[in-house]
Formats: structure tokens, sequence, C-alpha cells
């Protein structure tokens, strides 16, 4: 398998709802001006679900005046058991599609890493399109190793099958898409799935965490090789009200990738990360989800999926709610690496003596020793503080080139221009408390908080 | 197979033998004796304990001796009985935890063996947050098992761990005890050292439901570490401990809540316990004149369910 140069997370921006496939130009050039250099292969964008279940009704032929490529989507009901010509129609769109759009982006500089297979509706109960799935599922994988990406996401067959046969025949299914996934070296990932059970949405195929472990070994142990992998998804998993922590300890190794959206947790929505609050709070465990990823330094592909969040703005505002969809994947990078910010240098001290430095004691004091810690509150100089002296920030001017300064104070903006007023040439980075590993019980009243 | 209901909102202290009356016309053979009625969850919270359980056991005993006479000549056997939670409150005073691990806690064991009650249902500690992961969470509350599973072993008592949830925003996901093969590892490990069942599990259809668990896969996996149940239903959203099939979301009107396959889990099992509902706001919800016909449609409810398990 080639291998991608670990240097953190990678930010990949899911392109439904943002880019139209037959006029994607002004979407690529909006998510590139947002900073964003990675879009997900989304062949969905070429099938979406809703469309698949119509053609699997045949909807679309019995309604006159349909342009030409949309007719020829359907019939895969109409001709049960020939259904060959009208898959490879679909593959065809595929190809074309999604080449021209994966063209599209390399002219643009947009990077394509990831891509994610099409799939149909949740609600969807009638096994007639799963040999159609599995063509285009093979389709996809060819399309996304010529447009350059490592790995797809492929959800498994769940229509219209019993669930005592959903492992055999997914089983089937994935040994029969893994030969393809060879022939390209692409890795196939699998995804946590929820399904429908009247209205409710409850936790599917492989949002087990055991049964998720259990299907891409088994599948790896029959391949004598790591072709499978995981994409967890946030939001199936925010509607299954799961343990995130938990699963993502469990995956271990295995997580690939993660599907980043926001939701209520009862709709299965795809909203801009923390925009689902209620009474102040947010409805997704971001926490859970934090603490799990750094915790095994996950350095895959991390998706961002709004599409909802987008489609319901105005498109006056597109670019700018792309920018800011751009900084909150950056702040998500950030918090996940914030353990390798710590080890990246050989030294550090801290600045400031309050409750965020008290966090960073019971973290990574141990692990990541400062040698001081530093606060504006001349009355604390010279005194300790969780094991560590506080000094004065003029102290600051005799540190060690290597050393960095760690700001652990809300007031980032305001210490760094002052440790620049000072002439501090260190490396300064910010510290958060925000998603930290554990808490203490209580919280420092400090007087100059 | 017995059917069973809890006590809260039908068995009052003023008049103990009525409200059993009632649970016995209804067609339930057992009840469970809500002892968390007697310190709420929410006064535990705000730290406004109330000094019931300071009370010496022999005057708590005298207490529920109407409630225990109530039970026995209505034919209504105790058969599980929830102790008052959390018993332990993260950043509580303490005084306070005091008063919840060394006082609430063992007088509700001596309570359980009193009314000669085979299980006593906890809730597992909700430290996640503070503690980073569920596995530091599970040492705390494994901390009070052990704390009370001596009384367990003499009193022939076994200790029902619940799965439980959290809120997010008002959002509810996972919370202690969600994790059926974790459960069952747990639960084999403590009552090993024992040498006895003080401990097993509690299933919750209602707060499973909440978090989209697959009743039937979360059955199999607890297998006869399986003791008591908590049957209600849900929309999936908030936690209304209401009747089952109440609620339904297309437009189909099928259930949204997976009965079937919690009927499935419990007969693969051989389940034998108490089909016991955990319904107390339904009797609020009826108006006073209906109340015992709500908690007959419970029961035939509970009937239907045997008869799906045995069938």
């Amino acid at each position: 398998m080639t291998s991608r140069k670990d240097d953190g997370v990678n930010i990949v921006c899911a392109p439904t709802g943002i880019i139209p496939v037959k006029r994607p130009g002004r979407g690529i050039a909006y998510l590139s001006d947002a900073g964003f250099e990675n879009m997900l292969l989304d062949f969905s964008l070429c099938c979406p679900p809703e469309e698949l279940v119509k053609a699997g009704k045949g909807e679309l032929a019995a309604k006159p005046g349909r342009r030409n490529e949309e007719v020829r989507c359907t019939g895969v009901a109409e001709n049960n058991g020939d259904d060959s010509k009208e898959n490879f129609q679909y593959s065809e769109r595929i190809k074309e599609g999604m080449l021209l759009l994966a063209e599209q982006c390399k002219k643009s500089g947009m990077q394509m890493k990831i891509a994610h297979a099409p799939y149909l509706p949740r609600n969807y109960k009638d096994s007639n399109l799963n040999d159609l799935l599995t063509v285009l599922a093979k389709e996809s994988i060819r399309v996304c190793a010529q447009a350059g990406c490592q790995c797809i996401v492929i959800r498994p067959l769940s229509a219209g099958i019993p669930d005592e046969d959903i492992w055999s025949r997914n089983r089937e299914y994935y040994m029969e898409l893994a030969e393809a996934a060879q022939k390209y070296d692409v890795q196939i990932l699998l995804e946590n799935q929820c399904k429908d059970r009247n209205g409710h949405l409850v936790r599917g195929i492989c949002a087990d965490i055991y049964e998720a472990i259990s299907w891409v070994d088994s599948f790896n142990e029959t391949l004598g090789q790591e072709r499978f992998g995981f994409c967890m998804d946030v939001g199936v998993s925010n509607l299954c009200g799961q343990n995130m922590y938990d699963f993502i300890s469990g995956l271990g190794e295995r997580l690939k990738a993660v599907i980043l959206r926001d939701s209520d947790g009862n709709h299965e929505n795809a909203l801009l990360p923390f925009t689902s609050a209620d009474n102040g709070q947010a409805q997704t465990d971001w926490l859970g989800l934090i603490r799990g990823l750094r915790e095994r330094g996950f350095a895959g592909e991390m998706i961002i999926d709004m599409k909802d969040t987008f489609s319901a703005f105005p498109p006056f505002l597109h670019p700018e709610l792309l920018k800011w969809a751009k900084t909150i994947a950056d702040y998500f990078k950030w918090q996940i690496g914030m353990e390798n910010v710590l080890k990246k240098y050989p030294s550090r001290v801290l600045f400031g003596a309050g409750n965020m430095c008290r966090n960073y004691m019971k973290c990574y004091g141990e692990k990541y020793p400062p040698r001081y810690t530093c606060d504006n509150d001349s009355s604390i100089w010279g005194t300790v503080f969780c094991g560590l002296e506080v000094k004065n920030p003029q102290s600051l001017k005799e540190l060690p080139e290597e050393c960095a300064v760690f700001i652990c104070n809300v007031y980032y903006e305001e210490i760094r221009e002052q440790l620049q007023e000072m002439g501090i040439r260190n490396p300064i980075e910010y510290f958060s408390d925000e998603y930290m590993p554990s808490y203490y019980f209580d919280r420092l009243e400090m007087k100059n908080i | 197979m017995k059917l069973g209901v809890q006590t809260h909102n039908i068995v009052n202290d003023s008049n103990p033998s009525e409200g059993f009356a009632m649970i016995a016309r209804a067609g339930f053979a057992c009840a469970d004796f809500s002892l968390n009625s007697y310190l709420s969850n929410a006064s535990i919270y705000r730290d406004e304990l109330n000094d019931f359980f300071s009370r010496p056991i022999r005057e708590l005993e005298t207490f529920f001796l109407p409630h225990k006479k109530g039970a026995d000549k209505a034919g209504v056997t105790i058969h599980q009985m929830h102790m008052p939670y959390p018993i332990y409150v993260p950043g509580g005073s303490e005084e306070q935890n005091d008063y919840l691990w060394n006082q609430v806690a063992p007088k509700s064991m001596e309570l359980c063996h009193y009314f000669n009650c085979p299980y006593i249902v906890v809730h597992g500690f909700k430290l996640a947050y503070y503690l980073g992961t569920g596995e530091k969470e599970w040492e705390q509350t494994e901390k009070f098992i052990h704390s009370i599973a001596p009384m367990a072993k003499e009193m022939g008592i076994t200790i029902c761990i619940e799965n439980l949830y959290s809120g997010l925003g008002g959002h509810l996901v996972e919370g202690p005890c969600c994790d059926a093969k974790k459960a069952a590892e747990r639960i084999d490990r403590i009552n090993e050292r024992y040498n006895a069942p003080v401990l097993g599990f509690c299933f919750d259809t209602g707060h499973a439901n909440l978090v989209g668990i697959d009743f039937e896969r979360f059955i199999g996996t607890l297998g006869n570490r399986l003791k008591v149940l908590h049957i209600h239903d849900n929309d999936g959203i908030a936690d209304l401990h209401q009747i089952p099939f109440t609620f339904s979301r297309s437009r189909g009107n099928k259930t949204s809540t997976d009965w079937e396959g919690f009927a499935r889990g419990l007969g693969k099992i051989g389940f034998d316990g108490v089909l016991s509902f955990e319904t107390a706001p339904v009797l609020e919800t009826f108006p006073e004149e209906m109340k015992q016909d709500a908690l007959g449609f419970i029961a035939r409810i509970g009937g239907y369910f045997a008869g799906r398990i045995w069938n």
C-alpha cells in the first residue's frame, strides 16, 4: 500500500451540496479560496441515493420529458434479470462525471486522497439495487485509483437482506470488491451504519465496535494484507448516542478516516460542527471524539461534511461560510494534534498560573514537564503552583532558543503580543484545556479570572 | 412468567395496602419497590438531602412494615427494588457523599433484605467526563459495589447494574454500563471473587432505545447475567417511561422501538425472571379514574410479551 507522509490529520472537505458535478468550477474555487486543499471524491455526486431509488422503481422512465442522461439511468427494476446494460450506463456516468471532476480539481490544485462510493437511503428496504451497488462500487474503486485516491469508503449492503444473512452476504460482497481494490491498490474503508426502525435511527451494521473490529480483521486475515480499514462517521455515532472515545479506542489503527458532521442526535443531518446546540451545550460528544483521536495520535483523513448547513445558507454567504468551516476544521486538527505539538519541542515553559496551567500539569505535566510557568500577576512571582515555580515574564528573555512558550490563558492574542513586544523569539504555542483527557472535579477560584 | 410493575405513583405511604391491591387487581404478581422515591435524584444533585436514611434501620423497618404487610396481603412479591441514585456526586461535599455511601447504600441493602427482595438495582457512577474513560469510571463504581457486595452475599441479594444515559444539550447519549460485553466480563469477575451471584444486570429498554442499542444482541451478550428488567417505551429522544408500543415515528405507524428484538432476545437466553415495567409516569398521565385500567393494560402487554418469549 502507498502511504501518506504522516503530518497529522489531513483535512478533507465533502463536496456534496457544495459542488454541482456538472459545473464544479466555482465550487472548487470557493473551497480553494477557503483554504481547503483536499476534497472527498464523493460518487454520490453522480449517483445520489434518491436517484438510485427512483431508478430502482423505474420512476424516472415513467415521467415524460426527462433528459436523456436521467432516462438512461432507469430500467434496473424494469429489466429484472437483464440489467447489465443499465449498470453499464451508470458506470459510464461515474467514469465520465467523476473523472471530469477529478480533472478539474487537479487543475485547481485540489487533491483527492479519499473517496466515498454510492449508497442507498437508510430506509430503502428492497434488495433489487444490491447488484447495481456492487457494479457501482467496483467502478468507483477503479475511478478512485485513476483519480489518485488511496482509499474508498464503501458502505455494507443492507437493503432487503435478512439480519441472519447480513454477515455472509457482505463477506461475499467485500471479498468481491477486494479483488478490484487489490488490482488498483486502493484500501476499502468500512463505515459505521445506522438503520431506520420506522423513523427511529438506531445502531446498524458495524455500529457495534466489536462487530466493526471483527469485520475488518476477518477480511484482512482472509486476504493476508491490510486491505480494509475503517471510517468513523461521527454523525452516525451521534445519532446512536455512542461513546465515541470507546469506539475510537477500540478501532485503534484500523481507523483511517473520520467524517465530521453535527446533528441534534435525532435527525441525520450534516451540520457544521458546533452548530447543533441546545441550552448552551453542544449536542455531539466532541470531548469524547477529541479525547479518542488525540490519545491515539490520529493522523488520517478528517472529512468535514456540512452539506445541510451549506444548503441552508444564502449563496451570497457561501464563500465566507467555507472559510469558517476551514477554521473549524483547523481547530479540530489543532485539538487532535495537541500532544504532538507538546512533544515537538525539547523543552517548554508555560505562561499562566491558573486553571489551564493546573489542567496542563494534571494531564501532561509528567510527560512533558515545563521548566516553570510565568504570570503577569506580580503577587505570585516566586511562589510554586502545581509544582511549578511562577516567574516574572521577563524571565522568558533568558530561555534557550529551542524552548517553546505555551500560553495557558485564554487571552492568547494579548499575551502573544506582549511576548513579541518583549522581543521573545522563542516559538510561541497556544495550549487549550477545552478538551482534556481528564479533569479535576473542581475549578480553582482565581482572583484574576 | 411473572409480571411486575414499579410502586412509584401507585403505592403511597398513607395506605400502602390500597396500592398493592391495585397492583394485584391489574394482574401483577410482583412489584419493583421504588426505594429511590424516598431520596430523589434531583434532590441529591441539588444537595438537598433529607434525613430519611439517617434513621436507625429498625425505625425504617417499622416505617415500611405497612408496605410489607400490604404487599403480603395482596399476594404481591417485592421482586426488585431501586436504590436511590446517584450514590456519589462528583464535586459534592464530603458530608454529602459520605451520607450517600455510608448511610443510604447500606440501609437500602438492609431494607431490600427486610422485604425479602432478591434484587436491588444501582446506578453506576457518571464520572467519565472527569476521569476520562469508561474504564476509570467503572473502577469507582466497582469500589462502591465492593462496599456493599459482602452484605449482598450475606443477605442473598444480587446487586444489578443498569444501562444508563447521559445528556448533551438535551441529546441523550450512552452512559455507564452500555457495553454488554464489558458488563458481562465485570459481572463474572466480581461474582467469581465473592463466589456468589452478588452482581447481575438490569436491562432498561427505554434507556437502550434512547441510544439505539440493538436489544437482541445486548440481551444475548448478557445471557443469564440478566436478572432484572425495566420495561418502558419512549420516542428515542426523551426518557419518557411510557407504555410499550406507544411510539411511532413514521407514517407507517409501526412501533419505533424494537419490541420484537426484545422478545426474541429474552426467548433466546431463556429468561425466566419477572417482566417488570418501569412506567410510573403513565399513572400520572391518565385520569385517576382510569389508573386501574391503565395498569391493567400494562399487565396485558406483559402477558403478550410472555407469550412472545415462550413461543
